[in-house]
Order: structure tokens, then sequence, then C-alpha cells
């Protein structure tokens, strides 16, 4: 009776997912008609087909999971394709039909973990093996023959045509990492803990791991240049922390850690202190540097409260085909949504990742046994964190970093990344779920 | 750029199913929160006999990798450890394997180290033999401790 609901729940919560693909194509075509094909009308058909097919195996190997993580996911992914069409009819590129392909691939991943990872605690088995290729797959870029540089940081992988971000996928396997090690030694750090100068300071034996990521953070801040996930690896990092050993004052320590290595980086390193002064001041030099975050601050003001409307904002600079907002269907895709949308639109998506992260520790919170709270928290602040970074970015409220909003920015390494650790997070729901309805009276 | 009115429509559409769908959303998810709460596996029974003793429970205070407040049937005694194999299985550094147990004769309750490394402390003071716990005793193992708790919860 409970899992039949829950599934019939998540089925209906993906309804209106499919209405909104399809209100948002046909309020992109009506005003480019001239532009665009008719195609446009039957996305939300398409879409809708295959959410479905998502949610029939969802159906059928995790009857308990969470009913509302996939339609939230599906939902992000359905803003994001209607964005991205709207850029391609005046970009006169194919971007959104790359990207509904990748959604399929990231389901199509998203199905090969749920059947070939029944029993997830595997991972924590293979927790130092997961840890090392992580490792690698950060070091990855840097490698020559494969590597490739992006706007100053060494973000991809070329092999031939495919081309990927591997710090999309590195992200789960230290999490996983994570949850396994602060599982096992989370005892350790508080029982053999020591007060020193009013601060409680773990064992300096068990600080290694704690060393190892803020190592990792750092290095990645000046060797592969990617400010945003080095700030994103570190908050999920400490907010497993906390979550594992109760103790604020590990946190405290982190923060300063961090905030220290930085500040360091920022004197010595000219690309992290280009980003961090162009944060604090645009106008510096608001044609070259600064144009990006100014840009941005422009176009979401433009929106104001409820925004100029899919595909009428000024995008393109009159009387060329040149893009006023860079990177807008990467890095700046929330300014476009807001642009378009406005605050309303702005609100909307924050409130999704919000919802999401709820629903992720609540997730935690059902679990039983350490492992799986830790993975779900850690799988869920990763994401959530990553969204704050770029939302975050565009905004100024911290230095514009690039990485992707999860799931809305295009970009196939994201999508199947993102796919994955819905995976995880839902094999996780299903046991905890599955165990709450058996003892439930 | 003429503006559409049917695009400007579609707009407001597009942003009011979205506002009434994330507060669907969030609603029904707050709702689910309190089924799953109350059914979340807070009274798990361990070694279950219905044999007319008195009711009893342990309730984990502190520790353990359990959430305070934690219920642990008593009907027919627990094993307390480390070990998956103990009845009341929790993580602790300083626990055994099997680390004490908590068995009824008749109608009263005992509590006995079971040679342990680290022994077991009730109401601060280390258990020898076997000792009677009152309604309130504090077992403490390592950094866990247990609240006994016996009587007429809901009857």
């Amino acid at each position: 009776m409970i899992r039949a609901a829950a599934r019939n729940r998540e089925l209906v919560a993906l309804l209106p997912v499919a209405v909104l693909v399809t209100i948002g194509f046909a309020a992109v075509f009506a005003q480019s008609e001239d532009r665009l094909s008719d195609l446009s009308l039957s996305y939300g058909l398409y879409f809708l087909a295959i959410c479905l097919l998502a949610h029939i195996f969802i159906r059928v190997r995790l009857p308990d999971a969470d009913p509302f993580l996939f339609p939230l996911m599906a939902l992000l992914t359905a803003i994001g394709l209607i964005m991205i069409y709207r850029l391609d009819s005046e970009l006169a590129r194919d971007l959104a039909r790359d990207q509904a392909n990748w959604f399929v691939v990231g389901l199509a991943f998203f199905a090969a973990v749920i059947t070939f990872l029944r029993d997830y605690s595997a991972l924590e088995r293979y927790k130092y093996t997961i840890a090392l290729v992580g490792i690698a797959l950060l070091l990855a870029p840097r490698l020559p023959l494969i590597g490739e540089q992006v706007n100053g940081a060494w973000l991809g992988v070329r092999i031939g045509p495919i081309g990927f971000q591997p710090a999309e996928l590195a992200k789960i396997a230290i999490i996983v990492f994570l949850a396994g090690y602060l599982w096992e030694t989370r005892e350790l750090l508080i029982v053999k803990a020591r007060r020193i100068l009013g601060l409680t300071l773990p064992p300096l034996k068990y600080l290694g791991p704690l060393l190892l990521v803020w190592g990792v953070s750092m290095f990645m801040l000046v060797f592969i240049r990617d400010l945003g996930s080095s700030l994103m690896f570190f908050a999920a990092f400490l907010a497993l922390l906390y979550v594992a050993t109760g103790r604020l004052s590990f946190v405290v320590v982190g923060v300063a850690m961090f905030f220290l290595g930085a500040w360091f980086f920022y004197n010595t390193v000219g690309h992290v202190t280009d980003r961090v002064d162009i944060w604090l001041d645009p106008w510096s030099d608001p044609g070259g540097a600064g144009y990006q975050v100014l840009q941005s601050m422009f176009a979401q003001a433009d929106g104001g409260l409820f925004g100029a409307g899919f595909a009428q904002s000024l995008f393109v600079i009159p009387g060329t085909n040149d893009a006023l907002v860079p990177a807008a269907h990467t890095d700046l895709i929330y300014t476009m949504i807001v642009s378009e949308t406005g605050l309303a639109g702005g609100i909307a998506v924050i409130s999704i990742y919000l919802l999401f992260a709820a629903r992720g520790f609540k997730t935690a919170i059902l679990a039983e046994d350490g492992f799986s709270k830790l993975l779900a928290t850690g799988l869920t602040a990763v994401f959530a964190f990553q969204a704050f970074v770029i939302i975050g970015g565009v905004t100024r409220v911290i230095p514009l970093t690039g990485v992707t909003l999860p799931l809305v920015s295009y970009g196939g390494s994201s999508i199947v990344a993102n796919f994955i650790l819905l995976a995880l997070l839902l094999l996780v729901s299903d046991r905890a779920r599955r165990r709450a309805r058996e003892v439930a009276p | 750029m003429d503006i559409q009115p049917i695009a400007v429509a579609l707009k407001f559409a597009f942003l009011a199913i979205l506002f009434l769908y994330l507060f669907w959303i969030a609603r029904s998810a707050r709702k689910d929160l309190f089924v799953a709460r109350s059914s979340s596996g807070h009274d798990r029974t361990i070694g279950a006999s219905p044999g007319g003793n008195r009711e009893a429970w342990l309730v984990v205070e502190e520790g353990g990798g359990l959430a305070p407040g934690t219920r642990f049937d008593l009907f027919g005694g627990a094993t307390l450890g480390r070990s998956s194999d103990a009845e009341i299985s929790f993580s602790d550094g300083y626990a055994s394997g099997i680390h004490a147990r908590v068995h009824p004769r008749g109608e009263r309750f005992f509590v006995e180290d079971m040679s342990s490394t680290n022994g077991t402390l009730l109401n601060g003071a280390p258990v020898f033999g076997e000792t009677e716990l009152a309604d309130g005793s504090r077992i403490r193992i390592g950094d866990t401790t247990f609240r006994f708790e016996t009587g007429g919860r809901g009857s």
C-alpha cells in the first residue's frame, strides 16, 4: 500500500513537469517562430515518455525509494532544456538537442548503477580504491595529450571526439570515500580529541584525512585552477565531518584552514587574485575581466520581478550574432533564467534545490546505518553546495567560478554525474524506507 | 522583436504552475515527514517473548551512533555490544563485541557485564556480577548511555 502510494505520487509529480516543458517550449517557439521548427510542441511528450520509462524502472527496481527526488531532478533538467532551447534560437545551434540526448544517456547510467550496484555497501569496502580513482580523475586534465584547458582552468579531458569534465565524477568518488572513512574513524576522532586553547581538536593521528582533503582542495585551487570545485568539495567535506562527529569546533578549524589557504593563494597565485579582485570591483576592468560579472548583474536586473519573458530578454548584441552574456548556456544559465522569468523564476529554481536538499537529508535521517547516513548527507551536500557556488557566483555573493548549475547548465558530464548521484541517493532511500515501512505497525 | 501576447500569457502560466507545483511538493513532503517519523523504527522490538513479564525498555540517551530517544524493548532480555551479533548493536570505540547483557528474572531486571575490556557503569558505579536495575537507571558503556525504563507506557 505505502510503496504503491509513494510510486504513484512520483508518477503524479512527473505530469506537471511535462506540462511545464510544453509551456516553456511553446513560449520560446511563439516568440521566435521564424527561426524555429514547430517540432517544439512535441518535446513535452517526448520528455514525458522518457521520464515515464525511468519511473517504471524505479517502480520495478527501487519501489520504496523517495518519491520526490526524481521529479525534482527532472524539473531541473526541464528548465535547463527550455533555456538552452531559447539560446539556440538566437545562436543558431543545436545545443538543446545535445542536452536532451545527454539526459537520456544520464538516465542510462542511472539505470546501470541501480542494476549493477544492488548492495551499495560494497562502496564502503572499496573506499580506498574509489578515492584513488577520484584523485586520478581530478589529475587527468593536467596530463599531456588528453588534458584540455578551458577559460584558464584545467577542467576537461578529451579522448578523440569525446570530451568530459572529470571533476564532476570525482565529486561522487570523493564523497563515497569520505563517507566510508569518516564512518570508520568517527569515534576515534571524537574520543581522542584534545582541547587546545579552548578549541577541541581531533587527534593528530586521525587528522590525516582532514589534511588530505584540505590539500586536495588547495591543490585544485592552484594546479587545476578550479576554484568552484575546490570550494564545493571542502564545504561538503566539512558538512560530512560535522554530521559524523557532531563537533562544531572541527568545522571552525576547517573553515579557518580554508580561509588561511585561500588568503595565501590569493596573495601568491595570479589567477586567484584576478578572480577575487574582479568580484570585489568588477568596474576596474568593465570591458575585459569584469565583463562577465557585470553582464550577469545587468541581465538579472533587467529581468525585474517577473522577467522579460521567454526568448525576450536582450541576449544578442543588436546587429551582430554575438552573445551579450558570455557562457549563457553553462556558467551563466541562472542569469538567463532570472532575466527571462524574473525574481520569481530565480526563487523557484533555488526552491527546487532546497526541496531536493530537504529530501536528501530526510533520506539520511531515515537511513539506519552510519555509512548510508553519511553517504546520503555527502551526496546531498555536494549537490546543494554546487548550486550555491554558481548561483552565488553569478549574483556576486562569492567570486564567480566555473562550475555548472547542476542539471540546468549545458554539459554532458554534469548531467551524467548528477544522475549517478541520484541513483546512489535512491539506493540509500529505497533501503531506508523499506525498513521503515516493515517496522511500521 | 515584437512581444507576442501569447508568449506573455505562457510565461505567467509557466511561473504559476511552477510555484503551485513546488508548493504541492513542499506540502506533501512535509506530510511524508510526519508519517515516516512515526514509523521510522524508533520502537525496535528485540528478543520479544510475550511471556507476561513487566514491560521494560532501554532508551538511548546519547552516543553509540543511535538517535537519542531510540527505544529497545526488553521482553526477553538483550545483549549489548559493538558486534552485529549483539541484540542491541551500537558503535562505540570503547565497547566490546558483546559488552553486557540485560535480562529479566520474574518481575525484576538485571544488568551483567560480559567480561568487557572497559567495563560497564550503572549510575556511575562499575557493575560487578548481576546488578538490579531500577526505573531510570543509567547504563554507560564507553561513551554511550542508555536509560532503563519500566512500567505503564501507553497502558
